[in-house]
């Protein structure tokens, strides 16, 4: 590209000048992800044709996609992560939406402590972090406990030895664990809202639910799109609260698609090539989403 | 008056109860790195006496010093290539705009939606081939170019004046200038949020490094934590010193970040 | 200006990095897209040349060996021990071992192996045994075979080295022992009226019948384990020297007379309160250390567990565990966990790694004298009778332990762990998880059957 550049330099115009100089931009980051990202792709598709266990592989055409869909633990895996998808993600969002636009409130003291307190749980190790939970929820745990002293329970119950209350601790682990994760996100894109606009809208007489509703969440839209596309994405790939939290268990009633796959591939004896398959029907779902996201979300007004 | 001011005193309370379930973890970490283990398993709350005893421990038995550099060192090196290839990306795809751009941007964010379990071995294959296994460059190559980064810039440029460009245009600055003469300060509150998410992500980053590095000398400050729990035997309070250690520079960053992000520059937009 | 340097030297260093990557890519795709053996070894054996001329540090020499294991108060120690042996003979012998979690280890292993990039692995590993037949089944070009190597394997239990032999090959040196024991705090056994010797030599009615006075008089349950996990279970079925595989390595678990009684033993005792579940390792350890259970059951492992709790000293006792009732050939002795060393084809210097590991844990009562301080007692048999094994360990009434295991280890049953066994294990888990539940023993095993029988295809 840039070496026939140089005579026709001159006459392009202007237009055409700074497109090509977007082009120059974007492209390292451009290749870095086609080598890194698109080429590794592209060697697991190949790969998700292939059957057999372990370095025998051999060609099988689409029976990887049709077993996956007659083996019941994916299948399982496949609604656990809906599931949590469907309830966590929007939860989570609106969760770190509220906090942002308290925190970014000017007047509020301390906001420095509050908002490192708040991402402190992402930056916690996940070891610690398993541990305290599974403890917290043991059928002696702390949990158990207030709830005994509140009245509410009689003996502990084990929530994580129920399908759904297991499935419940691991939604709350992760709002607990990513909302400060995203709130980052919104308090960094409100700063590109000038804060006048509050102030007029204070002036005007508007409450702070209007506010809220008619200033924050519209002119936060790229930011809440990008935020929606990353949750989306990273809840189907939810990986270490089902090890770590579960281990996938009660009978698999928690286990993730990416736990499943996992394990397929370095727990049992190794079948790359459906595990590239079973990834690859993630890659879908996910692309399907994000194609809808941004199709609702993405319009420069 | 009362109302605000009630409204004001929901919004303390709230905050300092999300505050303290935040944070209950790490005191508790801090509690436990004080402790016996014994005294961990039974789920004290209160501060012990052994923190020197866990300390000298888990510093003589692990690399610790070394380990943090390596995770210093390969997150450092990571965030400052990365920010700066994903922010001239982002930044190219939004303000040169057309539709062949958005095409690609729309391409490039496919490649964050495969599970990394099935791109590793081939990735593996490619940095085993290379020589490159057990260096920094293996660390950092996978992960320098993200969609996501290149989107987060890319929807904070759609904020960003072309008012300003134009000005600076016709001041007769290039593009690169303005680049990083206009956009790099105007932007720095999601240059430090980004930074912050960054940061983490390579520190906390497990999966990979646990394939590549094959020699004690350069394992990462997370591989320093679960090898502690490996053993047939867990020392709980040496284990909660260091996942505390391994915690700790994520929370200084963001804490010294935080202000840089949340509170935002005034001067250069307005 | 700078910065504009600085950021296009970047971009080139990187594309150049990353041409040079798929360079040598594309040549190794060829290879291993193909099935043919041969070339996978040439091109392995073309990665040796290579690394063995960038003289990495690995293959330093002729005299040092790299090694990969995970405790660094249990086999690291026994392996650093063992080079400090192999040293007096051999004083320019170095041996570097590399701190890996067995997790860690097992990834390596597959990545590499799926990869064709055997030279990423050290000289020898250190490998869980549960997983030995998985990988040298799928890998058998990872590992060498030790059966003409000298060791003599005879001096080993028999039930552990059948781990780590694959079509009557030896592909691993057993080290550390995982004898079953059943540990019982006998202050606890006393307020319920019992000695430890009401608790040895019984069977599992009888475990129950006395765990229900207990729990009735002290209100401690004799024994807790992990919901979700195949341990306990495990252990039970291989007291009788069943498994859940058959010789053809198919699966055996509808119809497996032992298996079903296992698993009404096991709900009986939850049914009852004298087995509690938790929900994690951690919590199974507090169980213990918060003097919540009157007992356990479990590899001869955990007594280093056990012992964390100084202030407990003199209050535990060892004994067999209980054996089962109405089965064939039902013993008081199990096994559960342990690991053996495995040389790996990346080894530059075979002879050296056979020789070192045939005069270290399979020839030198010395290198277990010194290591049984950490707790890592051996399966090496000789080892048994050394006056080491024989003294006293006040932490448990002043018993002559080590020795105990030893024998513990001798009377052991073997296992069939097959190709999947993890998978197998993992449906029996979850079988049992419903069955607690209330859901039925056969059906349960057949859902088991067919999840195993699946993941096979």
């Amino acid at each position: 590209m840039s070496q026939t550049k140089g005579a026709k330099k001159r006459k392009l115009s202007l237009e055409k000048k700074h497109n090509l100089t977007g082009w120059i931009f974007l492209t390292p980051a451009t290749i870095m992800i086609a080598v890194m990202s698109f080429w590794p792709m592209i060697q697991a598709f190949i790969l998700s044709f292939q059957t057999g266990k372990a370095n025998k592989l051999k060609f099988g055409g689409f029976t990887n996609y049709i077993r996956m869909f007659q083996d019941k633990d994916f299948m399982q895996s496949l609604s656990n992560t809906f599931f949590y998808l469907i309830i966590q993600v929007p939860v989570m969002l609106i969760l770190a939406l509220i906090l942002a636009s308290m925190l970014n409130n000017k007047n509020l003291r301390f906001k420095g402590l509050f908002r490192t307190a708040i991402f402190l749980p992402c930056a916690t190790s996940l070891v610690s972090y398993a541990i305290i939970f599974r403890s917290l929820f043991g059928v002696d745990g702390f949990i158990n406990s207030v709830l005994i002293k509140l009245g509410i329970l009689n003996t502990g119950y084990n929530f994580l030895g129920n399908a759904t209350s297991a499935k419940i601790v691991i939604i709350i682990a992760l709002i607990w664990r990513w909302t400060g994760y995203n709130m980052v996100f919104y308090l960094s894109g409100l700063q590109n809202i000038e804060y006048s606009v509050y102030e007029a809208a204070k002036i005007d007489g508007a409450s702070p639910m209007q506010t809220f509703f008619k200033i924050t969440v519209p002119l936060l839209k790229p930011t809440i799109l990008l935020t929606t596309i990353m949750s989306t994405n990273g809840t189907l790939q939810l990986f270490d609260e089902s090890v770590n939290l579960t281990k996938g268990g009660p009978s698999n009633a928690t286990i993730t698609m990416s736990h499943y796959i996992y394990d397929q591939s370095f727990k049992y004896v190794p079948k790359f090539g459906y595990a590239a398959a079973m990834s690859f029907l993630i890659f879908i779902l996910v692309a399907i989403l994000a194609f809808i996201q941004m199709k609702v979300g993405d319009k420069r007004d | 008056m009362t109302k605000t001011k009630r409204a004001n005193a929901l919004m303390y309370v709230v905050l300092t109860i999300v505050s303290l379930i935040s944070v209950f973890p790490l005191y508790w970490m801090l509690i436990s790195s004080t402790n016996k283990s014994v005294d961990v398993s039974r789920g004290t709350m209160l501060p012990g006496t052994a923190f020197f005893d866990n300390w000298k421990v888990l510093f003589e038995n692990s690399p610790v010093p070394s380990a943090m550099w390596n995770s210093f060192k390969y997150a450092l090196i990571l965030t400052f290539c990365a920010l700066l290839i994903c922010s001239l990306a982002g930044y190219g795809f939004e303000i040169y705009h057309d539709k062949g751009k958005d095409t690609v941007m729309s391409i490039l964010l496919l490649a964050m939606m495969v599970p990394f379990v099935a791109t590793l071995i081939p990735l593996f294959r490619m940095f085993s081939a290379a020589k490159l296994l057990d260096t920094t460059v293996a660390f950092i190559l996978p992960t320098i170019s993200t969609p996501f980064l290149i989107m987060m810039f890319r929807q904070s440029a759609r904020s960003f004046p072309h008012d300003i460009i134009e000005a600076a245009r016709i001041d007769g600055l290039n593009e690169i200038q303005i680049f990083f003469r206009m956009f790099f300060p105007t932007m720095r509150s999601t240059y430090a949020a980004a930074m912050t998410i960054t940061f983490m992500n390579a520190w906390n980053n497990y999966l990979w490094p646990k394939v590549i590095m094959t020699s004690d000398e350069s394992i990462t400050m997370p591989m320093l934590v679960a090898n502690l729990t490996e053993g047939y035997v867990t020392d709980y309070g040496v284990l909660m010193l260091a996942v505390l250690l391994c915690s700790l520079p994520t929370v200084i960053i963001f804490f010294l970040l935080q202000k840089s992000f949340a509170e935002g520059i005034t001067g250069a937009v307005k | 200006m700078k910065r504009k340097i600085l950021s296009a030297l970047l971009c080139v260093a990187m594309t150049a990095t990353m041409l040079a990557g798929c360079g040598d890519k594309a040549d190794d795709s060829k290879n291993s897209d193909s099935d043919t053996q041969q070339e996978a070894d040439n091109n392995a054996g073309d990665d040796k040349q290579e690394a063995a001329d960038d003289a990495g540090d690995s293959e330093g020499g002729g005299n040092k060996l790299t090694v990969w294991c995970w405790d660094p108060a249990f086999n690291i120690n026994a392996m650093e021990k063992a080079g400090e042996v192999y040293q007096k003979e051999h004083p320019d012998f170095t041996v570097d071992v590399v701190e890996t979690p067995w997790d860690d280890i097992q990834k390596k292993l597959t990545t590499a192996a799926t990869s064709g990039a055997l030279d990423t692995l050290p000289d020898i590993i250190l490998m869980q045994d549960n997983a030995f037949q998985k990988n040298v089944i799928s890998y058998p070009e990872a590992f060498v075979d030790l059966t003409d190597s000298g060791i003599d394997f005879s001096q080993f239990g028999e039930a552990k080295t059948a781990y780590s032999v694959i079509d009557g090959k030896n592909y691993g040196v057993p080290f550390d022992n995982g004898a079953v024991i059943a540990a019982y705090r006998t202050d606890v056994l006393e307020e319920a009226g019992f000695k430890i010797d009401d608790f040895t030599d019984i069977t599992w009615d009888e475990y129950l019948e006395k765990g229900k006075t207990v729990l009735e008089k002290t209100g401690k349950p004799l024994l807790s384990c992990q919901a979700g996990e195949s341990d306990v279970i495990m252990m039970m079925l291989q007291s009788c020297g069943s498994s859940l595989f058959d010789d053809d390595g198919n699966p055996a678990m509808v119809d497996n007379a032992a298996l079903k009684k296992v698993m009404e033993t096991y709900n009986a005792l939850k049914e009852a309160g004298v087995l509690v579940e938790v929900n994690d390792w951690d919590q199974y350890i507090s169980t213990m250390t918060t003097e919540t259970v009157a007992g356990t059951i479990n590899g001869c492992w955990i007594m280093a567990s056990i012992k964390t709790a100084n202030d407990q000293s003199g209050k535990w006792a060892i004994t067999n565990m209980p054996k089962l009732v109405d089965v064939e050939n039902a013993t008081n002795f199990s096994n559960n966990g342990g690991s053996s060393w495995a040389i790996t084809s990346n080894c530059q210097n075979v002879d050296l790694a056979k020789d070192f590991l045939a005069s270290t844990f399979a020839g030198s009562v010395e290198l277990y004298e010194n290591i049984i301080e950490s707790g890592a007692i051996a399966t090496y048999l000789p080892a048994g009778d050394s006056d080491v094994y024989g003294k006293a360990d006040e932490f448990f009434g002043g018993d002559a332990v080590s020795a105990k295991i030893v024998e513990y280890a001798g009377k052991c049953p073997s296992n069939n762990t097959g190709v999947y066994y993890y998978e197998a294990r993992n449906a029996v888990a979850i079988a049992m998880q419903n069955v607690v539940q209330g859901a039925n023993v056969d059906d349960e095993l057949k859902a088991a059957q067919e999840t195993v029988e699946f993941n096979m295809e």
